[in-house]
């Protein structure tokens, strides 16, 4: 697999995080197009020898609903956008680290930010056993690292610094941000397929006489559905290369491959934090702590992260 | 329409070089403010020093020597002025400090001293902070050379006077004397 240069990763990564920006509204757009399409075009055969009422013009609705549905996607994604962190925190019940709590850790994140020219995000830290450990914020006031109790514990000093340069390294690649602008459109994509779910569940639309209500409310679900279906491959298949290239750039940093690899091994013995139930939330950490999401084939593309056995084998060729 | 064309091209040109020589002027910014945190650490090293002098003057007196040595390695490493002196200045601290604490393993109550295992603590811990900041000052000279030296760079970087700088290592002199195997006498 090809290894790209830093500066050419984090230009790509970049310019993924704008077209991104760009690309999912158009299809949220290009989503409620075709909805709008289907009811104007359906709206002509009720039945039973009713005049046709007039059929809505297919344009002008979805000009009229445009701005609107822009509107509302804009003023969710800047919340979102404004309170990710604390969210995160919140849903991973983590606190700060101190450097008196924990100096190691404190200056194992120093030393490291010191030797890349990088200045120091904040350390959180995650009560609970397991090892795990990820990294999230979209600018210098809030890029943070959350380490695990049990990692902290477990590692020695190599595995956690190798850990750390691997969370540093996404934070370097701005990867977090863009995976936290996928997962606020996911998010609202989400939202959307479960409004159409709800709809044919309580039956608010199409009446029963018109047969075609029908037609339009499976077509409003099997559209959302796909587009869903399409942004949650989409972010999938951002994550699963950049864990790569992360293991590469913290083997980089701390000239020390092994040392991570090592730290793999230990991690995958119990990555599960009960704490995260959240599947979002759940793809920003060094190995999915859900446990369902590994896997090869079919499984595979789903997965967030690459199988580790394979993330292992790749560092130890370097020893 | 030819006219149009050659404009637009010496434009684009002017650009490209523009472009160049801005990306030229933050590396060798970047590698000049590397070298500026490396002081940071060196200062701070600096500073310790005195308190380390005190903590150890109170558990032995015929470690003075060992103790002026610190010192005086200390005030020329404070004195030095050119890139040169200074880490020459700077390797002469450290080995003075590694002495020390060679030394210091004869006196376990001096080792128990909460004050002197700060000490050292945050003395190791400015070494490696140190070590850091050289990996970083070299990396940053590393890219700023590679910029000044590649092709189409260096035709520009030659014209507005960036030349190829130095890393921080020990320089041709302290080589030949680190590489000479250490004199041992019984």
């Amino acid at each position: 697999m090809k290894y790209v240069g830093l500066s050419s990763q984090i230009r790509k990564n970049n310019f993924n995080s704008v077209l991104l920006l760009v690309a999912f509204p158009l299809l949220l757009l290009a989503m409620f197009y075709v909805i709008t399409w289907f009811i104007a075009n359906n709206q002509g055969d009720a039945g039973t020898g009713y005049e046709p009422a007039p059929a809505i013009d297919a344009n002008v609705t979805f000009l009229k609903i445009m701005p609107v549905v822009l509107i509302f996607v804009g003023i969710w994604f800047l919340i979102a956008w404004a309170s990710h962190s604390t969210l995160i925190r919140l849903a991973t019940k983590s606190h700060t680290l101190e450097r008196k709590e924990n100096k190691r850790v404190y200056n194992l994140l120093e030393n490291l930010c010191i030797s890349q020219g990088m200045s120091m995000p904040k350390l959180y830290i995650i009560e609970d056993d397991s090892l795990n450990a990820f990294a999230s914020g979209i600018n210098e006031k809030t890029y943070s690292i959350s380490l695990s109790r049990g990692i902290i514990e477990k590692l020695n000093d190599e595995e956690l610094e190798g850990v750390i340069a691997h969370e540093l390294t996404h934070i370097r690649n701005r990867d977090v941000r863009l995976l936290i602008i996928s997962i606020i459109f996911v998010g609202i994509f989400a939202f959307l397929a479960e409004m159409a779910f709800r709809s044919i569940r309580f039956g608010g639309i199409g009446r029963k006489r018109d047969k075609g209500g029908g037609a339009i409310i499976l077509v409003i679900i099997v559209v959302t559905a796909v587009a869903y279906l399409i942004s949650l491959l989409l972010r999938f298949g951002i994550s699963r290369r950049r864990e790569y290239l992360a293991d590469a750039g913290a083997s980089e940093i701390t000239k020390k491959p092994y040392a991570l690899a090592s730290a793999l091994r230990k991690i995958s013995g119990d990555p599960m934090i009960e704490a995260v139930k959240s599947r979002d939330v759940a793809q920003l950490f060094i190995d999915n702590p859900q446990a369902k999401a590994k896997g090869a084939g079919i499984a595979g593309l789903f997965a967030t992260h690459p199988p580790i056995e394979k993330r292992i084998q790749l560092l130890e060729q370097f020893v | 329409m030819a006219i149009w064309i050659v404009i637009g091209i010496i434009v684009l040109i002017i650009l490209w070089v523009i472009s160049i020589y801005n990306s030229l002027v933050r590396l060798r910014n970047r590698r000049q403010n590397a070298f500026a945190d490396i002081d940071v650490q060196l200062r701070q090293r600096h500073d310790l020093v005195p308190q380390l002098v005190e903590t150890v003057k109170g558990y032995g007196a015929h470690e003075r020597d060992l103790l002026l040595k610190v010192t005086e390695a200390r005030s020329a490493a404070i004195n030095a002025s050119s890139i040169d002196d200074k880490i020459v200045a700077e390797q002469q601290l450290t080995s003075a400090l590694q002495g020390l604490r060679v030394q210091v393993e004869a006196y376990p109550d001096l080792k128990a001293n909460q004050n002197f295992l700060q000490l050292q603590e945050e003395l190791s811990d400015i070494e490696n902070k140190l070590a850091a900041s050289r990996r970083f000052f070299n990396a940053a000279t590393t890219e700023y050379n590679n910029s000044v030296e590649s092709f189409p760079g260096n035709l520009i970087a030659r014209n507005f006077g960036f030349q190829r700088e130095i890393f921080f290592d020990l320089g041709t002199e302290n080589r030949k004397q680190m590489e000479e195997p250490p004199a041992v006498k019984f």
